[in-house]
């Protein structure tokens, strides 16, 4: 009982971190169809830019959020400089995620090429541990977790109550149409790109300070684990990826505990095949 | 309702097929990292007369293990500036590459494979971990070229490749140096934890039989996911079982997260670690005492190593050798690690025992100057004694049979050319630098074998 308590706030932790990155990773695909694989590679970029500033005597905090504004720049940088070309010239969505997963390995041996192929920590406090039954957390983690309830909320109010995101989802929907209407879609997938880069920023943040030591491929597998949580919710879902990130999250971290641990990953992609083979558009895909 | 920002009424196929693409893909990218890693030079193997030779550092230089191909460039640089200070090798200069494996063995097939096809006046290869060891070496010996490999792995103790040579132990005898320092420092309860990869995983078992042979109880196994990202449940299984001490070897920031958390799981104290050889790295070092506290690794953690020598006629040159790349390789640490890293001290010695047996040989061709390296190192009845290379060169001009004892001890191949020195058990202080705390005897060896 201890074991799966101490896995379900394991599982809640990885998925509050999931969350955030799923989020801008389904956004930013639903508005711009591009399957952005060098997400990944952005975020350890961004979590490096952080850990520069936390290095400088700033708090990571504070470096997190020059994360978060680095990642948007670079995810804007890297649909003007790369994509946008490419979807001009018609190239096919494939195409993209061929592109898509050269610009990862470029930024990913890029940012190894800088510091090297050694792992870094920021310099921070977990803070007290809170333990009930078997659940133990840090004050970092809690603070982890109320930043991703409150990225959720920020995102779910912008989609549903402010202009901006009414624009996004006329424009993920419809593109031409919502030109049409006078929305101004290449305005709008700028926006999404600097918000989703922004979500990456964070995301590569908060991945870095959960893991306790990070380099520079340390998202390769977590990207896998974002594809997962993004298609089980449905891709282009932002509550989908949301309810994704928590299943898979959950399903992981308290796998681990009855299985051998390096099997954790195997159980969300059983997970999401099986969803796939019952609902082939995603948790909440059919309901559009 | 639900915000929704795409409609999928699409179908399945387009999103199982986005996702089969995706998926494909992101398999596909450490396979494209390794072609994409290693560099390039004008295609031949054969030097030209007075041409410059070329040390190859066949190891990871990104994945998890990334950071042992620049401790062994490290070495390689130090050396082959010294050998070339002294004149160089039959009037060629030494020049080091580095030839990245990724650490896995199907990528670092096609590495060796363009390493040989691309590099000018190749003339001996270096590093070579358990991660790609047992598929490169086969690959390096049918090229007949010289090999100085720091794999651990014990089917090379019985397996004869003619270029093959190590003076690193085999992994088992790693694993039964762990527990007898277990045994020394009182432990008796024992927790494993080691990578999902190869050059881990090999010490697993021999640990396992020497737990039982010396009484211990095996209180927890866990094996470490390098590509993972946490390893909570790991440590807490860990943490759960009470042990007395960790006995770990997981490169990359894996034993980084994964040390912090059991700190974490355990009330903030930290269990006491015994760690491989491969910890006494200053990349390892750095990463480990970020996430757990400097003082906290200095006061609870050991590692076995192999015995170096820490001052006399070798250590000197070795000393200028790598303290001479400060700055200009390698990790960002405390530089001084390396002078008792087992992958600098060796390949240290492994080069200059190559460059040695060419000077005497007379050829750079490793089919010639492959036989002298054990003569070289073993000696012969009357050889005198050097420590470096120049000592060495100018010993063999005045036409004297040699026997090189570099920083790393004096050798004694077997018939698998596998030569193996006595260890020593290494700390960490506060700030980096390592300590030898003891040392464990053949015999405590024996008694676990």
């Amino acid at each position: 009982m201890n074991l799966f308590l101490a896995s379900l706030g394991f599982g809640i932790v990885t998925a509050a971190v999931l969350a955030i990155a799923a989020v801008g990773f389904t956004m930013q695909f639903a508005v711009t169809d591009v399957l952005n694989l060098a997400y990944g590679a952005v975020m350890i970029a961004a979590a490096f830019i952080a850990y520069a500033v936390n290095q400088a005597g700033a708090s990571v905090w504070l470096g997190m959020l020059a994360a978060a504004a680095a990642g948007a720049a670079g995810s804007v940088a890297l649909n003007t400089g790369i994509y946008t070309p490419f979807q001009r010239r018609g190239s096919a969505p494939i195409t993209l995620v061929i592109v898509s997963l050269g610009m990862t390995l470029i930024i990913e041996f890029g940012v190894q090429a800088i510091v090297g192929g050694t792992n870094v920590s920021y310099t921070m406090s977990q803070g007290p541990t809170v333990r009930a039954g078997g659940l133990e957390l840090t004050a970092v983690q809690f603070v982890i977790i109320g930043l991703s309830i409150a990225v959720m909320a920020g995102v779910h109010g912008l989609l549903r109550y402010t202009k901006l995101g009414k624009a996004m989802r006329a424009t993920a929907a419809n593109r031409s149409l919502a030109r049409n209407c006078g929305i101004r879609t290449a305005r709008i997938v700028t926006v999404t790109w600097a918000l989703s880069g922004a979500l990456c920023g964070i995301a590569g943040t908060v991945l870095a300070i959960n893991d306790g030591s990070f380099g520079a491929t340390s998202a390769d597998l977590f990207l896998v684990l974002i594809l997962a949580a993004v298609f089980l919710g449905g891709p282009g879902q932002a509550y989908g990826a949301m309810a994704g990130a928590v299943i898979i999250g959950l399903a992981t971290e308290i796998s681990a505990a009855y299985i051998t641990p390096s099997y954790k990953d195997v159980v969300a992609f059983v997970i999401l095949l099986v969803m796939l083979a019952i609902r082939p558009a995603g948790l909440l895909g059919a309901r559009a | 309702m639900l915000t929704t920002l795409r409609r999928t009424n699409s179908g399945r196929r387009p999103v199982l097929a986005a996702f089969i693409a995706a998926g494909v893909a992101t398999a596909g990218s450490a396979g494209l990292a390794a072609c994409a890693s290693s560099s390039s030079s004008p295609a031949g193997t054969s030097p030209a007369s007075g041409g410059t030779l070329t040390v190859a550092d066949l190891a990871p230089f990104s994945g998890p293990d990334a950071a042992l191909g620049p401790t062994y460039l490290v070495s390689c640089d130090g050396a082959t500036q010294t050998i070339n200070q002294a004149g160089g090798v039959l009037g060629h200069k030494l020049t080091c590459k580095g030839v990245d494996t990724r650490g896995d063995p199907a990528d670092a097939v096609p590495a060796a494979r363009q390493m040989f096809a691309t590099t000018s006046g190749l003339a001996l290869v270096i590093g070579v971990t358990s991660d790609e060891a047992a598929s490169v070496v086969p690959v390096i010996n049918a090229d007949k070229m010289v090999v100085f490999a720091m794999t651990g792995q014990s089917e090379f103790d019985s397996v004869h490749f003619q270029y093959f040579y190590r003076l690193v132990p085999p992994d088992l005898e790693e694993s039964y140096a762990m527990i007898a320092i277990a045994q020394q420092l009182g432990y008796k309860k024992i927790a494993l934890a080691f990578g999902n990869d190869i050059g881990s995983q090999t010490f697993i078992q021999p640990a396992i039989s020497a737990i039982g042979k010396a009484g211990m109880t095996l209180a927890a196994n866990e094996t470490l996911d390098l590509s993972a990202s946490t390893f909570r449940t790991e440590a807490q299984k860990i943490v759960a079982a009470h042990p007395d001490v960790i006995l770990t070897e997981a490169l990359g920031p894996t034993d980084a997260t994964f040390l912090s958390e059991v700190k974490q799981l355990n009330g903030g104290k930290m269990i006491p670690v015994i760690g491989t050889s491969a910890t006494i790295s200053p990349d390892w070092y750095k990463s480990v005492a970020a996430a757990v506290g400097a003082p906290v690794l200095a006061s609870g953690f050991h590692a076995d190593n192999l015995v170096t020598e820490t001052s006399g006629p070798s250590y000197t040159p070795f000393y200028n050798a790598i303290m001479s790349q400060r700055g200009k390789t390698g990790s960002t640490g405390n530089f001084a690690t390396y002078l008792t890293a087992p992958g600098a001290v060796h390949l240290y010695d492994g080069i200059n025992l190559a460059a040695l047996a060419m000077t005497e040989a007379k050829s750079t061709s490793p089919a010639v100057y492959a036989p002298y390296i054990e003569k070289i190192g073993d000696g012969t009845p009357g050889a005198e004694v050097v420590y470096s290379f120049a000592q060495g060169v100018a010993a063999l001009k005045q036409g004297k049979a040699i026997r090189y004892e570099g920083p790393g001890g004096p050798t004694s191949f077997d018939s698998y050319h596998d030569s193996t020195g006595i260890f020593q058990i290494d700390t960490y202080s506060p700030s980096g630098a390592v300590q030898v705390s003891g040392n464990i005897t053949p015999a405590q060896l024996r008694a676990l074998s």
